[in-house]
């Protein structure tokens, strides 16, 4: 039977979590951290041993091979035993390290999803500063080692903005916020078509929220245990945290009402296994707040990401900035927290206001300025939207038209994943 | 992991999910394939959030398998003993599906470690419709029996288009599989995995183990069997399954091993490739390594000294 018939297989790769499933669902089949824990105690054993004693260390060493597991499986291995070690192929959504990669995906295909690679098209995703090597070394991957049929490589902004294509109208241009947990994009997209030479990205991301979290708590002398209280500040993060309006207020609110806002965090020390119980303050609001404020967290990069999103978009070509204004979508987990779009859209109107009125003065009056309308959107799959936009992508008839197939790569080579048809447009 | 496991994850999970939050209403629509062409389809709708109904379908039989109403031989019989009342067979099944169930959720037993064993045994539906002549011919093999209505030489499907091939006695059951791969590097690390398998299994420690053959042509048990059926690119491999193989508890393993043999080989071929680019690429960075130490000194210095990218002129130049 033709591998067009059966759904493509959508992997979304992020720095924190793993969306797989197959086309045409509205939700992934899983979602799992991107982190594969090897055993790697074959690895340092020394060399200087009897010939006999070869043997079982060679066929050890291939058991060890297959002896690795990944998300939620890895942490707890590693967590209850000594010999697995945790590696995080990818870091700053970009892979680091191309053995785990690797090893991932195997698990991902055959223990997870159970498919066999070769009856299914693989949409995969990056993000768009990947280097075109490192396509090409996925594309090298997935043909060599999967013997996958086709092969697309999306860019993930793309994605989110089809994700949106479906739910309301055939829009896409637009703005994408991407804020992931090791990188944040912000990427113009007219007309499906990446604006490359206007993408900014930012270096904080969710991974620096938990920091910041972890810092706070550690600073105001709560009792975590320190192995567990990176853990502990993630998951702080994912259930408490919200985005508030004006700091000084909310520091008022929760001066005055503490039994309202201050939360209580249980959990059981990991080594001794005695309960402990710790306060989560104004670590809800002010975790969040590091993309509207970074000073607070960083002296290096004091940009806030609203000021970042605007000079985006006017570095963009000029008649597509009332477009891009107009559709500004968020993905990515680390945007999940309450009122982030409301707070994002109130500081964007802000300065594009100011700037209006500023061009007012300076006309004197005499021309008014059409309004902009600022719009960020967000919808309830805003997790993984990426995914999402990936699996409507893949469910259409074009997308296998649009696929890098096996074939090709016999004939040319990994070259042909280079280039994106993405970045054709304009630069 | 070195042995596929029997049940979909996806599918226990789903169920998992489903139990926990059993009187919240949601709508559930999921589609998803298998290896070997296993298509699944599970549907929970607002109305009747307890009911969920499980669909399936199975690869294309070969014409040489014997399918009775879509169905393998005693799939029917193997879903009532396995599931009892919780589960009701559709009939007919869903447009292009050969199987579909509805599970009555609410009919689950209260025991937390029966209902998980029962979800587990419902997320292996495949094992269970497809395993299902398999498990009858073993059941009789454990008996000592041999299976009254069956031929001499059985074709049970394991992949589309393609089956395995059983030779029931009373004493013995022979297996026989031909092993096809599309790649054609696949096919030459399939034949020199089945030799190191069939080498493997002379070592001291497997002696229970089944015994296993490889051949490049077909075995005499395969003589009246279809000619299509007779090629195959990676060889042949036979087990010969006794008694003691298939005692009480080992027969679900045994049933499951080999009805997934072809996607085991598979994915072992798929990780000794990975095994292989993990070792060619530390073999390289190891070469990168040397060859930065052969650097002749001088070339090393001029690139950490001179920074510059442009050679500027000298005024000498410029006059020339």
């Amino acid at each position: 039977m033709d591998p067009t018939s059966r759904p493509a297989v959508v992997i979304d790769n992020g720095t924190g979590y793993t969306k797989m499933g197959f086309a045409g669902n509205v939700e992934p089949c899983f979602i799992l951290p991107t982190v594969v824990a090897v055993n790697e105690s074959f690895l340092n054993q020394s060399r200087t041993s009897s010939k006999a004693n070869w043997l079982t260390q060679y066929s050890a060493g291939v058991m060890a091979d297959l002896d690795f597991f990944i998300g939620d499986e890895a942490i707890s291995r590693s967590r209850s035993s000594n010999t697995y070690n945790l590696s995080y192929p990818i870091k700053h959504g970009q892979v680091d390290n191309w053995d785990a990669m690797e090893r991932y995906w195997q698990q991902c295909i055959f223990n997870y999803l159970r498919c066999d690679p070769e009856d299914h098209y693989f949409l995969l995703t990056e993000s768009p500063l990947t280097a075109p090597e490192s396509r090409e070394y996925t594309g090298e991957i997935m043909f060599e080692t999967f013997n996958v049929p086709g092969l697309y490589i999306a860019v993930n902004s793309v994605l989110a903005l089809a994700a949106g294509y479906t739910t309301s109208k055939c829009e896409m241009t637009g703005v994408v916020v991407d804020v992931g947990d090791g990188a944040t994009h912000v990427v113009p997209v007219a007309d499906g078509y990446v604006i490359g030479s206007s993408i900014k990205s930012i270096p904080i991301a969710g991974k620096d929220v938990t920091l910041f979290i972890q810092q706070l708590m550690r600073e105001r002398g709560e009792n975590i245990p320190p192995e567990d209280s990176f853990d502990v500040a993630r998951r702080v993060k994912e259930m408490y945290c919200y985005t508030c309006s004006d700091i000084v207020k909310e520091y008022n609110k929760h001066d005055k009402e503490p039994s309202k806002y201050i939360k209580q965090w249980r959990g059981i020390k990991p080594k001794t296994g005695a309960p402990y119980s710790c306060d989560i303050g104004y670590e809800r609001f002010l975790g969040p707040e590091v993309f509207f404020n970074p000073e607070i967290y960083s002296s290096d990069f004091t940009t806030p990401l609203p000021a970042v999103i605007d000079k985006c978009i006017q570095s963009a070509p000029i008649d597509t900035r009332r477009a891009l204004y107009k559709n500004i979508v968020l993905s990515g987990g680390s945007t999940m927290f309450k009122d982030f779009h409301r707070r994002l859209q109130r500081d964007l109107k802000k300065i594009v206001d100011a700037r209006s009125v500023t061009s007012d003065a300076l006309l004197g009056g005499e021309v008014k300025a059409q309004p902009v309308e600022v719009n960020v959107l967000s919808h309830p799959i805003q997790r993984f939207a990426v995914w999402f936009g990936g699996s409507v992508l893949a469910s259409t008839p074009e997308f296998f038209a649009a696929c890098h197939t096996k074939e090709e790569y016999e004939e040319y080579g990994a070259s042909i994943c280079r280039t994106n048809p993405v970045f054709k447009g304009m630069y | 992991m070195i042995l596929l496991q029997s049940h979909s994850r996806f599918l226990l999970q789903t169920l998992l999910n489903r139990v926990q939050s059993l009187d919240r209403a949601v709508e559930l629509d999921y589609h998803w394939v298998e290896f070997d062409d296993i298509r699944y389809h599970v549907q929970v709708s607002m109305k009747n959030p307890h009911i969920l109904l499980l669909s399936v379908s199975l690869p294309t039989p070969p014409p040489e398998t014997i399918f009775f109403g879509g169905l393998p031989f005693g799939a029917i019989e193997a879903i009532k003993a396995a599931y009892g009342v919780i589960v009701q067979i559709l009939d007919p099944p869903r447009d292009g599906f050969n199987l579909t169930l509805k599970l009555n959720l609410s009919k689950l037993p209260s025991d937390e470690d029966y209902k998980h064993s029962l979800l587990v045994k419902v997320a292996s539906i495949r094992e269970v419709v497809l395993g299902a002549p398999l498990r009858v011919i073993l059941k009789h093999l454990a008996s000592r029996t041999v299976a009254p209505d069956f031929d001499r030489l059985v074709a049970l499907v394991h992949r589309p288009e393609e089956s395995f091939f059983l030779v029931p006695k009373a004493d013995k059951v022979t297996v026989v599989f031909p092993m096809r791969f599309k790649d054609s590097i696949d096919t030459m690390l399939a034949t020199s995995f089945l030799q190191e398998f069939v080498e493997a299994r002379r070592t001291a420690g497997l002696n229970n183990a089944p015994p296993c053959l490889w051949s490049p042509s077909p075995p005499m048990e395969l003589k009246g069997a279809p000619e299509n059926a007779l090629s195959a690119n990676a060889g042949f491999v036979t087990f010969v399954i006794f008694p003691r193989h298939v005692e009480a508890k080992k027969l679900d393993r045994t049933v499951w091993n080999l009805s997934t043999f072809h996607a085991y080989v598979n994915y072992h071929i798929k990780c000794s490739e990975g095994f292989m680019h993990t070792r060619m690429r530390r073999r390289v960075e190891s070469l990168i390594q040397a060859l930065d130490r052969a650097k002749p000194d001088s070339e090393k210095s001029k690139k950490t000294a001179n920074v510059r990218s442009f050679k500027r002129l000298s005024l000498k130049d410029n006059s020339r």
